[in-house]
């Protein structure tokens, strides 16, 4: 579906994006993950035609972006960082406006625009202008925008970016709706927002890829390591020293007090058995033993800033 | 097509809805009536001198003497008033960042200022309707010729036209709506005042060269109600060539 090959953008001197390649197949919901200036929008500016690349190719549905830019502007959907609407229009106005720009048949203007404004719950302020609209709904009928013309791509650069909590939760609700009929590509820096939405995750740093793959194997990335949280009842000066007997303790750290620590591990149950056994025998009174994955944070930590500190 | 004339009714549509526009026509029509009526009121007290002094009412013709006078501040005021139209349609787009979706919808650039560059002459359309008012309203108590009226609001429609052209383009060259419009200004007075060059260069080969490019010259044919191919080719043509540079601007936004 979307295809793109050692794309290279440079702003003058400064390397935007490097050398990047990835594949996305249809009907996949894919994050596009990385700190903020990693190149995420630029990549995303590219597929969508917006602007050319230094080097390297992109197609969408069989169709270079450059090469035949008029096809693909009619397959994709975009919502780019500020949602690009005329505050002196009414909503409904509006999409009427970018569904006739997106060449969508005469005929099916109209139910694909109310069809974005049930999809997106704007029913209540389609007759109001744009200009009174709240942030979170102006960022909603930058969804609805990008849906109006039923593309086959719809390509989000941080959809929920200044909303609150609850719309927060509403466009990740709106984002999984429409997984299946859409393929979707959007970019964040918020983790959580990848791992409620999104089936793969590409993480971006400094220009280059650095990660493809589906959450679960990313979260798997350090298979068999696991950390737990003990917080004790008796204050320890050094709890590495009681559990120093277990070979498969990596690590101990002390939280924000004497009374908690944190405990790295290769292994399985069995250690955190085997650690818990320890603690308890040594009546240091334990009151709660919390187990953690590494989860997503930590390899898009230690992927994007891990990578600095070693050079 | 289709797209074209969709952006073209936008934009007309976003200047009827502005309150600015009627503003701007407010003041056109407040300039206007009181100049038309004072040019009027001259017109018929010469008349009735020449009745009282026979002999000279030879020179007297409403279409030199009121409406040419009515097209000549018309065209001035047009300096200014072009200019506001189009300022916002490429620098407001950019401000906002709405020319976004305009670059990654299924467009090409040329339809884009196409477009653009209609809905601003549709709005002049209504600044020429406010104008054609006053002849109109003249024609209720005086007879008069139609067709070189009607030729010579043509011919300062066109100058319209290249004013809007060029000030399009200065839009598409700046991000601020202010510094969009002081250039458009400042570019329509420096053709006016090439226009006025004629007058004060010495030698004739300047003279000549001056000529052709002035939009005074071009113009002086239509307003006497005569068309000349080599004027609408002129006229034209310059339309023709801040649209292209237009359309650069435009296109080089999508390799920049």
């Amino acid at each position: 579906m979307i295809e793109v090959k050692n794309l290279s953008k440079e702003y003058g001197s400064l390397k935007a994006i490097d050398d990047v390649s990835f594949s996305i197949k249809k009907g996949d919901v894919v994050g596009f993950l990385g700190p903020n200036g990693a190149g995420k929008s630029t990549t995303m500016k590219i597929i969508t035609g917006f602007m050319a690349p230094s080097s390297g190719s992109a197609s969408i549905s069989g169709f270079d972006v450059f090469e035949n830019p008029i096809e693909v502007k009619k397959r994709i959907g975009y919502l780019p960082e500020t949602p690009p609407v005329y505050s002196d229009l009414y909503v409904h106005e509006y999409l009427k406006y970018v569904a006739q720009l997106k060449k969508v048949p005469k005929d099916r203007i109209n139910t694909l625009v109310n069809r974005a404004i049930e999809k997106t719950n704007l029913g209540s302020v389609q007759n109001r202008l744009i200009h009174h609209l709240s942030k979170g709904f102006k960022q909603r009928v930058g969804i609805a925008q990008a849906i109006v013309s039923d593309p086959e791509v719809l390509i989000l650069d941080e959809p929920t970016v200044g909303l609150d909590p609850k719309q927060v939760a509403e466009i990740r609700d709106l984002i999984r709706e429409l997984r299946g009929q859409h393929t979707i590509v959007l970019s964040t820096h918020i983790l959580p927002e990848v791992q409620a939405t999104c089936e793969r995750v590409v993480i971006i740093s400094k220009g280059k890829i650095v990660a493809q793959d589906t959450i679960d194997n990313l979260s798997k990335l350090e298979k068999g390591q696991g950390r737990i949280f003990v917080r004790l009842r008796k204050e320890v000066s050094d709890l590495k020293s009681v559990i120093a007997g277990i070979d498969e303790v990596m690590s101990v750290d002390q939280g924000t007090s004497k009374k908690e620590w944190r405990i790295d591990f290769k292994g399985d149950d069995e250690t955190i058995e085997k650690v818990s056994s320890k603690i308890v025998g040594n009546g240091l009174g334990l009151i709660e033993l919390t187990p953690s994955k590494v989860d997503l944070e930590d390899v898009f930590l230690k992927l994007t800033y891990g990578m600095e500190k070693g050079g | 097509m289709s797209s074209i004339m969709t952006i073209a009714w936008k934009e007309f549509k976003g200047f009827v809805k502005s309150p600015t526009f009627y503003i701007m026509m407010a003041l056109l029509t407040l300039i206007l009536s009181s100049l038309f009526t004072i040019q009027l009121q001259r017109f018929f007290q010469m008349g009735s001198m020449a009745m009282s002094q026979p002999g000279m009412g030879g020179q007297l013709n409403i279409h030199y003497t009121v409406f040419l006078n009515h097209l000549q501040i018309l065209n001035l005021l047009l300096i200014f008033i072009v200019p506001a139209i189009t300022m916002r349609l490429f620098a407001e787009e950019k401000k906002l960042r709405t020319f976004d979706l305009l670059l990654t919808s299924p467009l090409k650039s040329y339809e884009i200022v196409i477009g653009k560059y209609l809905g601003a002459m549709l709005a002049l359309l209504v600044v020429f309707g406010i104008a054609f008012l006053y002849p109109l309203g003249t024609a209720m108590f005086a007879k008069f010729n139609w067709a070189p009226l009607l030729i010579a609001f043509f011919g300062i429609y066109l100058i319209a036209a290249i004013y809007a052209a060029m000030n399009l383009f200065c839009s598409s060259l700046s991000e601020s709506i202010l510094i969009s419009y002081v250039m458009a200004a400042i570019l329509n007075i420096t053709v006016w005042f090439v226009s006025q060059g004629v007058e004060f260069a010495d030698s004739q080969w300047a003279r000549n060269i001056l000529e052709h490019i002035s939009l005074s010259f071009h113009i002086s044919g239509l307003i006497e109600g005569t068309i000349r191919t080599n004027s609408l080719i002129y006229f034209f043509s310059g339309i023709g060539l801040f649209l292209f540079l237009n359309e650069r601007v435009v296109e080089s936004h999508r390799w920049r």
